[in-house]
């Protein structure tokens, strides 16, 4: 609507990454080169899959198992550059400590481990943040505002900023949890996180009914506070254990 | 007793420093690029006046061709080749000109030229751009003052490039400064020349600064064998515990040293102390104490030297809109490592942001996923540079990734992308 409304959808979708961002990883640079490759990861996953259904485009038939194909291949794609993600952070963290033991300094601490894992979730969420909803932000500094007719609640920009600042949240902290898991082999943290992204990206399906906004988007929030509230605990757990 | 005191994360950790001198050398170029996405997107011309012909200046990059809406895509790539090739020979030809000023010893020429270059950009075209923002935010400044400022800015800016005693922030600041109004004339360049022209000066400079009778491999040598510094314009990213003196050779604005032993790891800004020189005539009046003891050669010429060969082709007129300006780049572009920090040329700081600002004309998409592609070429480039310990172009991995992610981008991701998002799916 103006130049404000714009600067208040873009701050409600990156808002809480700008802090995490100033507090946590602005402070050492080997953070900001992490969150810098972990979204060029992303945005590499993201072209290969547009890539692979660009033929497909546009969906025009409205049924829905078209779409559900279409986010279940995603979403495995990604927990698989997840994946892919670990093992190259193992050999970046084996690399780290040879030097650390050659410049006679203190191996890697856990909280150095998690705040690495935190870099690299930070990375998905605010690629994802950016390529869907900051993208398509720059009508909204003009003079008017756009309503999508499924869900004529909400200007459309609010909608897709607050879909986007949930899976902010879930991308960033299902990665610290991923590489716990990982970590720790511990088969409920490796599988909590495939499993809640999927739900989520299917929730997002809900989104198709007309008014079904109304209890998609709440839902969202709420698996975006279930994978905080998972993360805490698991944390707490490890500091408590060290 | 025995007293054993664990390591806490207090004590600090590996990661509190590493990857200083990456970052410190990431962040101006980001912030470059972010300005001049943000020129561009506030200057940039109404869609209604694109199709005047009038509308592009008439400059080196365009003088075989002139790109226009109406043309067929053979037509306009044709034109577009032809325009970059006779871009690169001017470049090359530029640049051979000042290896022959630089080996019979034309010092003071090419310093007070260099002098004069600087002032030039900050005060004619960094004040097209100051007025024409003016005119676009009907900000109120009457003229007077705005010339008064203009001038006092360029001054200073001509005095902070080259004098040691200005602070390297003042410094750096105004490197910035300057690339960003080169990068924002440039994107005035019509659409196909822009991407013709960025990659062929991506070869040229692979070109120049690998094969043995480059022009700038020419220069370098030249300059390490006298032991002295480069003209050229280069933005040098201190490290923050940074204790050595001033040096106070002729062109204080660059050095070139000697690659030292430096361990290959993530951390070349080890004790600087440490490594002697390898060349022991670092004391004669005509290169000062060079604090840096070791480095990668660098080499870098100006932009702004084609001024006077090419700008007797064309009349300098500044009209509303239309700028008759010739301009030429010659600033190539590698980098090397000091001790003190590792610098960059300017010549890669403008075609980098050319190539974002070029971008940002179609979409914010294509901005973040050219940015990132630049981002992490730059990345590679510093870390090659660190095992290979020479100087090295910057321009080919970025501007190759940047533009194959752009068209990837543009033609592939956002269709999906912005099909997926307004129907609010996400994932």
């Amino acid at each position: 609507m103006t130049v404000a409304a714009g600067l208040g959808y873009a701050l409600i979708a990156l808002g809480p990454a700008l802090s995490i961002f100033v507090s946590v990883i602005a402070k050492k640079p080997f953070l900001v080169l992490t969150l810098l490759s972990s979204t060029l990861f992303w945005l590499v996953s993201l072209i290969l899959l547009s890539g692979a259904w660009r033929a497909f485009l546009p969906i025009k038939s409205s049924a829905l198992w078209t779409y559900v194909i279409v986010i279940v291949t995603s979403v495995s794609f990604q927990e698989g550059v997840r994946l892919v993600f670990w093992k190259l952070y193992k050999k970046l963290e084996e690399m780290l400590n040879a030097f650390a033991d050659r410049t006679s300094k203190p191996r890697l601490f856990l909280t150095d481990k998690m705040q690495i894992g935190l870099a690299g979730g930070l990375g998905h969420g605010v690629a994802h943040a950016v390529f869907f909803c900051l993208s398509l932000l720059t009508p909204a500094f003009g003079g008017a505002t756009y309503y999508v007719e499924r869900c004529s609640h909400m200007p459309f920009f609010l909608i897709s900023a607050i879909i986007s600042l949930a899976f902010l949240l879930m991308h960033t902290f299902s990665m610290v949890i991923a590489f716990n898991g990982y970590a720790e082999s511990r088969k409920s943290d490796q599988l909590f996180v495939p499993i809640i992204h999927m739900v989520a990206a299917i929730m997002t399906l809900i989104n198709l009914a007309p008014g079904g906004c109304a209890i998609g988007v709440p839902l969202l929030c709420i698996s975006a506070a279930v994978t905080l509230q998972y993360c805490w605990m698991m944390v707490c757990r490890r500091l408590r254990e060290n | 007793m025995r007293r054993r005191r664990t390591p806490t994360a207090m004590d600090g950790s590996i990661l509190d420093s590493l990857g200083q001198e990456i970052v410190g050398v990431m962040s101006p170029v980001s912030i470059c690029m972010l300005l001049v996405v943000l020129l561009v997107s506030f200057l940039s011309p109404l869609p209604s006046s694109i199709d005047s012909p009038s509308s592009t200046p008439v400059t080196a990059a365009t003088l075989v061709y002139l790109e226009s809406p109406s043309d067929p895509p053979a037509k306009k790539l044709a034109g577009a080749l032809l325009n970059a090739a006779v871009f690169v020979v001017l470049i090359a030809a530029v640049t051979f000109l000042l290896v022959i000023l630089y080996y019979y010893n034309f010092t003071g020429f090419l310093k007070a030229y260099m002098r004069f270059s600087a002032f030039f950009v900050l005060a004619s075209m960094g004040g097209s751009i100051l007025f024409s923002l003016l005119r676009r935010f009907s900000l109120s400044l009457d003229a007077p003052s705005a010339i008064l400022l203009l001038l006092n800015f360029s001054v200073i800016g001509v005095l902070s490039v080259f004098s040691p005693a200005v602070p390297i922030v003042v410094r750096q600041s105004y490197m910035v400064a300057l690339a960003i109004i080169v990068a924002a004339w440039f994107t005035k360049l019509p659409e196909w020349t822009t991407w013709t022209v960025l990659l062929a000066l991506a070869a040229y400079d692979l070109a120049a600064v690998l094969c043995p009778r480059g022009p700038l491999r020419i220069l370098v040598d030249l300059a390490s064998s006298r032991d002295e510094e480069l003209p050229a314009l280069v933005y040098e990213a201190r490290p923050t515990a940074s204790n050595h003196s001033v040096s106070s050779s002729p062109f204080p604005a660059a050095s070139v040293e000697l690659q030292p032993q430096y361990p290959v790891n993530f951390n070349p800004n080890a004790n600087p102390n440490s490594e002697p020189r390898p060349n022991s005539s670092s004391n004669d009046s005509s290169s000062g104490p060079n604090q840096v003891d070791d480095s990668v050669v660098e080499i870098e010429s100006l932009a702004e030297e084609t001024f006077p060969l090419v700008s007797a082709a064309t009349s300098i007129s500044q009209m509303g809109s239309t700028q008759g300006d010739l301009i030429s780049s010659a600033e190539q572009d590698d980098i090397f490592e000091t001790s003190r920090g590792i610098r960059l040329g300017l010549g890669d700081f403008v075609f980098y942001s050319v190539l974002v600002g070029r971008a940002a004309m179609y979409d914010l998409m294509t901005v973040y996923a050219c940015y990132l592609a630049i981002i992490s070429g730059l990345g590679c480039t510093l870390i090659l540079l660190s095992i290979c310990r020479h100087a090295l172009p910057a321009l080919p991995i970025s501007i190759t990734l940047g533009v194959v992610f752009y068209f990837l981008t543009r033609l592939v991701m956002e269709p999906f992308v912005v099909g997926a998002s307004t129907s609010l799916i996400m994932f």
